[in-house]
């Protein structure tokens, strides 16, 4: 589903990421972890298309992102760290702006909404301006309206930040649906408990370098994550 | 603490004097330099220079007949006012929305530290459109009459008194704003109202001190002793640019309890303002049937909605929709009058009348430029235009649309009122029609290739982009040196071209000049937006 080969992305002089390759196959979640800087953000714009890149090849579904970029946006959700959403939009405003980009028909996108509206208790809210939503409420939104065109890859960073339990729990379970669907989810996290948990692979990255990848057992083994990621901060010092 | 706060504000006012966005890197001093220098030019060279000329018409008159305060006193109430109306309506939004309000509470900063480091904002705005009448003003004296110590200190003076005022005036406006404001639904719409009512005094006012003036001129010795005698303070704020010691002493002193008193009473409310989270009643929301759009229809819709949320922006930049659409009603009403006049006045040359009607109409459309702030006014928010399936074109598109659209409809309805009720032959009024909104397209691109060239996506509040980027100004007065050119080339070619020829070689090159500008924006703005 997601394709990453020899990515390499650099600000002025100083090389982001350098030489990442990451596949992400249907029925995936892919857990991305590192240190503050290490390059995941970067790595995720890149795969979205909002960051060009200096060298490599990133495909979503066999199209390429530099190439075929509205074809790969069409399969992809994309929220990013801090969801910066139109504060001059209210909710509903918002779901159907989204909904009318990816060409939803009106018949179907209330269907398609309530469920993840009711489920995270924000249906009374989406006639308010999302001016006067929360940062959790606005990450909720956010999460409605990339679920809203029936997504093939999710692409999240930092999805939990900011969430209750009750909406990060509901978030797993949907992440888990969209993969037992055929979909793939690539997110990136600090919280090594629920990469743990939750993902089928998983990979570490560190100063732009993968360090490791694989599924979670051959990344961890008998450790735990965090133990097995401490250890590689460490041991690449 | 203040002098930090100070300095991030004077950073983020003139960052884009010294900090290239698209590299990511401080400009180079020259590039700096020549920002600014293009800057004060336009100010300086272009404004400057208008007021500058009505100072030279009011100085020698009013100087040899003694009466050198009450040229001060005109000047300086010029300058207040055009200083007043210059920042007054985004004074509500630097001084009480900007985006760090939570970021600088929670830290352990005072209160008034915040509160004057905005206020350094809304002064410096003030004294920018105050300066191009004032310092004009001052120096027309200094050449005019007799120089002394007095008429040197009591200039330099005087434009920091008229600033000052500014300030007072603007923060009390913009304070009466914020009040009503927290108390009502429809904000937005609601300030716009009530400055649009502060506009209309404003030009009433503007109006009748052009006959005004001309009275006090005319018979300075009389109306200059009655103002004496009823407004002493008004006669003392003039001699102050007249080089009275006494006069400056006191005005400084009362100005300086004013200034006091203003502060003080900002300072008490503006805690509590600019927390407030206003008197909106929350509805729950009902499930309703909605209709499915176009992209380009919903990239159009989110662009329009992003206009009319803000009164800044519809303010600062949509002007134009007012100003058209009273203009036409006005021709409605007195068309049939002026229609007249102007073929008695242009007897000999009556072709003049179309060409200056359509420099007339282009410079009215010229105050709408909303498409000059819109990509700088993604802000935060652009990564969802770069991450949405729509093409770079798409969204640059619907920002030019909003443009065309809010402009072209009053243009059309101006231009359509002016070939009903004004002279011309059919030729003529079809041309003036053409070039009219030929100029629509080219405005609106030019605005929209601006706003990509000076991009400032970092702002903190939607005053920066809107109100003090390179790209509005150098957009504003692109637009007034086109229809300054418009009218004004027609008299050195009026002779050798007939009106019709004259607009159909500008129709062509205006539609050759929008050509261009839409191949660059469509390819090059495109990759542009792309990269932001």
């Amino acid at each position: 589903m997601l394709n990453i080969q020899h990515f390499t992305k650099t600000y002025g002089e100083k090389k982001a990421v350098d030489d990442l390759s990451l596949h992400i196959a249907p029925g995936e979640i892919y857990g991305f972890i590192g240190h503050n800087g290490a390059g995941k953000t970067t790595t995720l714009k890149a795969a979205v298309g909002i960051l060009q890149f200096d060298a490599g090849e990133i495909t979503i579904g066999g199209h390429s992102i530099q190439t075929e970029p509205l074809a790969c946006k069409q399969l992809l959700a994309y929220i990013p760290d801090n969801p910066d959403l139109y504060d001059f939009m209210s909710g509903i405003q918002y779901l159907n702006f989204i909904a009318d980009i990816f060409g939803i028909p009106a018949a179907e996108r209330w269907a398609r909404i309530e469920p993840y509206a009711d489920a995270f208790e924000l249906t009374g809210d989406l006639g308010q301006p999302i001016s006067a939503y929360s940062h959790g409420m606005k990450q909720k939104l956010a999460i409605i309206a990339a679920w809203i065109h029936d997504p093939k890859l999710v692409i999240m960073d930092e999805p939990f930040v900011g969430l209750d339990p009750k909406a990060a729990h509901l978030l797993k379970g949907m992440m888990r649906e969209l993969c037992d669907a055929g979909g793939a989810i690539f997110f990136s996290t600090h919280v090594l408990e629920v990469a743990e948990k939750l993902c089928d692979k998983v990979a570490i990255i560190k100063g732009g370098r993968l360090i490791r990848s694989g599924t979670m057992e051959e990344v961890k083994g008998d450790d735990s994550l965090e133990e097995v990621f401490l250890e590689l901060e460490d041991a690449s010092c | 603490m203040l002098k930090t706060l100070l300095k991030k504000q004077m950073a983020e006012i003139f960052r884009n004097y010294f900090y290239d966005p698209k590299k990511n890197k401080m400009r180079s001093k020259g590039a700096t330099i020549a920002y600014i220098a293009l800057y004060a030019l336009l100010m300086v060279g272009l404004l400057g220079g208008i007021f500058a000329l009505m100072a030279v018409g009011l100085c020698g008159p009013l100087v040899e007949a003694g009466m050198d305060w009450l040229y001060y006193l005109l000047i300086g109430l010029i300058a207040v006012f055009l200083g007043t109306f210059g920042s007054v309506f985004s004074t509500y939004s630097s001084l009480y929305l900007s985006k760090d309000n939570d970021l600088l509470l929670s830290m352990p900063i005072p209160v008034r530290c915040v509160m004057a480091s905005r206020l350094l904002g809304v002064y410096l705005l003030g004294l920018m459109y105050a300066a191009v009448v004032i310092v004009p003003g001052v120096i027309v004296y200094w050449l005019t009459a007799p120089v002394t110590a007095g008429t040197i200190v009591g200039g330099v003076l005087m434009v920091l008194l008229v600033s000052v005022i500014v300030m007072v005036l603007s923060c009390l406006l913009g304070w009466v704003v914020a009040r009503i404001s927290l108390k009502l639904k429809n904000k937005s719409f609601i300030t716009v109202i009530l400055s649009l009512l502060f506009l209309a005094a404003y030009y009433f006012v503007y109006y009748k001190a052009q006959a005004l003036i001309t009275l006090l001129v005319e018979n300075a010795a009389v109306y200059g002793m009655k103002i004496r005698g009823s407004a002493y303070l008004l006669y003392l704020f003039g001699c102050v640019g007249a080089g009275d010691w006494l006069a400056m002493l006191i005005v400084t002193v009362t100005q300086a309890a004013l200034l006091a008193l203003t502060m003080w009473g900002i300072a008490r409310s503006f805690l509590k303002i600019a927390t407030a989270t206003g008197s909106v009643k929350k509805v729950r929301f009902e499930h309703k049937a909605v209709r499915a759009q176009s992209t380009q229809r919903a990239l159009f819709g989110k662009e329009l909605r992003r206009f009319t949320a803000s009164p800044n922006y519809m303010l600062n930049c949509g002007l134009g929709i007012l100003m058209l659409t009273a203009a036409g009603i006005a021709l409605i009403i007195k068309g049939g009058a002026l229609g007249q006049t102007l073929a008695d006045v242009f007897s000999g040359n009556v072709g003049v009348v179309p060409v200056l009607m359509c420099a007339a109409v282009c410079l009215l459309a010229s105050m709408n430029d909303m498409a000059a702030p819109s990509v700088s006014l993604e802000g935060k928010n652009l990564w969802l235009a770069q991450s949405l399936p729509v093409v770079p074109w798409q969204a640059l598109r619907a920002k030019l649309d909003v443009q065309l659209v809010l402009t072209g409809v009053p243009v059309l309805f101006c231009a359509l009122c002016m070939v009903i009720t004004l002279p011309g032959s059919a030729l003529e009024k079809v041309l003036l029609v053409v070039v009219a909104l030929l100029y629509t397209l080219l405005s609106a691109l030019a605005a929209l290739a601006l706003g990509l060239k000076m991009p400032n996506l970092t702002w903190t509040n939607e005053t920066t982009p809107i109100k003090q980027s390179g790209c509005v100004m150098l957009s504003l007065f692109a637009n007034w040196f086109y229809a300054i050119a418009l009218g004004g080339l027609y008299f050195l070619c009026g002779n050798v071209l007939s009106a019709a020829a004259y607009l159909a070689i500008f129709a062509v090159v205006t539609a050759a000049g929008s050509a261009l500008l839409l191949r660059w924006v469509k390819k090059q703005g495109a990759r542009i937006f792309a990269a932001l």
